[in-house]
């Protein structure tokens, strides 16, 4: 039997509501943005490497998703791991500005070929991503490392410091203050923002989240105990057979990343048919979807790699951002986003509402309706090229982000009332 | 006897809701055991501020065992 002492310490510092709202809050208007990108440059699904690409990429992955999987980690250090960042809302302040400056100023680098926004964008980004590796690293370091939630959390901190670092180097080629081969660098960033920063944080999430909130059994011991390790060494040797140029053993490790990823989609679609509810709830929902894009995402890489069109990077991207992560972040966002006010509530000693009080059912259902819709007509414009349909695709994803937010603010209201009350 | 509260198995915030309402019941000296499927740091925080002893420990089957008692 193991005895756990003194933790009083290490959640003193446990953050306020608003510590992880106002990234929450923030991260939809990026989404929505994305939309407005859709709408009014229709030509940019054409390919993974139109600037309007680039752009609408880093809309949803650093403006949406990084910023939702900051302010979530501002809380679930405290909550799941027992790690407190220290001075949490100064921390957070830093980040929440130096992200949404940053991504503003990337984004627009990205689409207009605008060498001093990329060369802000860096200094904006470094800051941020420097300031918050290492208060989370510094909350992290008394945890303890046996356990797979905050181990994998480590390992998606180091994952996220090396993508973000690749990421800074290829914004600093495009604006001609470094000289490094352009296609190796983004290989090795992609690599590493989706699986070692996005996908071991998503992982070392579910390992706690899914049983959680799905009331499903645990994820396999071998599993949770093994597979950010695997991630981890396969995506070392596979950059190594990147930058040696060894393109045999690039496929076949990349084909083992593929492997590892989709034994932790069908895993968690497994473990949602063995859940103890007895109809699935919205987030049971938008796991099955997101797992399910993201295996439909990983057969469009392999397809990828053995069929020379543009069509099947630009589908992958639709399906693991899109399908896969933003639908994840969004069924884990309402749990945790109602759980947290209930929490404060009760911790500031109020009569906290009913959860499904504070965030009901319907309107939910009418988000992710929303969000799958516009799944597939994004779909169906990069497979069409219709501009038509990437304009009606534009104008969806906006009324999806725009109804999350409205969501969010929805909880917000109900907390008032009752602190108020 | 001491009571015992299993909340493994329920979704938040039932258990946390489950032991509030029980040691909200309990006389100066008296404890409840909780049995979790993790870690309770939140409850954690509101039991210090509320100045009642506890102690946790990690079963070798995984289950979270707690005790409290009342101050």
């Amino acid at each position: 039997m193991t005895t756990t002492a003194d933790l009083s310490l290490s959640y003193e510092a446990a953050p306020t509501f608003s510590t992880p709202l106002r990234f929450f809050l923030t991260a939809p208007l990026f989404g929505a943005l994305a939309g407005v990108v859709l709408l009014f440059v229709p030509d940019l699904l054409g390919s993974r490497w139109t600037p309007g690409a680039l752009a609408l990429t880093h809309l949803i992955a650093v403006g949406f998703m990084l910023n939702i999987m900051f302010g979530a980690l501002f809380q679930i250090l405290p909550v799941v791991a027992g790690a407190a960042i220290p001075n949490a809302r100064i921390v957070a302040g830093i980040v929440h500005v130096g992200l949404a400056t940053g991504v503003a100023s990337l984004t627009w680098g990205l689409g207009a070929g605008s060498p001093p926004f990329l060369n802000a964008a860096v200094v904006l980004l470094g800051i941020t991503f420097g300031v918050f590796l290492v208060a989370a690293g510094y909350g992290l370091r008394r945890t303890p490392i046996a356990q797979a939630t905050p181990r994998d959390l480590r390992f998606a901190l180091l994952g996220f410091g090396i993508a973000a670092t690749l990421g800074m180097a290829l914004a600093m080629i495009l604006s001609g203050g470094l000289s490094l081969p352009l296609a190796t660098v983004v290989k090795l960033h992609v690599g590493w923002a989706w699986l070692g920063g996005s996908g071991l944080l998503l992982a070392a999430t579910s390992w706690v989240v899914v049983p959680m909130f799905q009331i499903t059994p645990n994820y396999p011991a071998r599993l949770t105990r093994y597979w950010a390790l695997l991630t981890c060494a396969a995506l070392v040797a596979w950059s190594a057979a990147v930058l040696a140029g060894f393109s045999l053993l690039e496929f076949i490790l990349a084909i083992a990343l593929a492997a590892l990823s989709g034994a932790f989609a069908i895993t968690t679609l497994r473990l949602q048919t063995r859940s103890r509810r007895s109809v699935p709830d919205n987030t049971t929902r938008a796991f099955q979807l997101a797992m399910s894009c993201m295996i439909a995402g990983l057969l469009c890489i392999v397809a990828a790699h053995r069929f020379d069109h543009d069509v099947w990077p630009v589908l992958a991207g639709i399906l693991i951002l899109h399908g896969g992560f933003v639908t994840a972040i969004v069924g884990m966002l309402y749990k945790i986003v109602p759980f947290l006010a209930w929490l404060h509530l009760s911790q500031a000693g109020m009569k906290a509402p009913n959860m499904k009080k504070l965030q009901p059912d319907g309107p939910i259902r009418k988000h992710l309706i929303a969000h799958a819709v516009a799944l597939a007509v994004l779909l169906i414009a990069a497979l069409s090229g219709s501009t038509l349909v990437v304009r009606t695709a534009g104008v969806l994803v906006m009324l999806e982000f725009g109804l999350l937010f409205a969501n969010l603010m929805r909880v917000l209201g109900a907390y008032r009332i009752a602190r108020s009350a | 006897m001491k009571q015992v509260i299993d909340a493994r198995g329920l979704e938040p915030p039932q258990p946390f809701e489950l032991v509030m309402e029980a040691i909200a019941d309990l006389r100066p000296g008296e404890g409840v055991k909780l049995l979790l499927d993790r870690m309770p740091y939140p409850l954690f925080r509101i039991l210090d501020r509320d100045r009642y002893r506890y102690e946790s420990r990690v079963r070798d089957d995984g289950v979270v065992e707690i005790d409290i008692v009342a101050p």
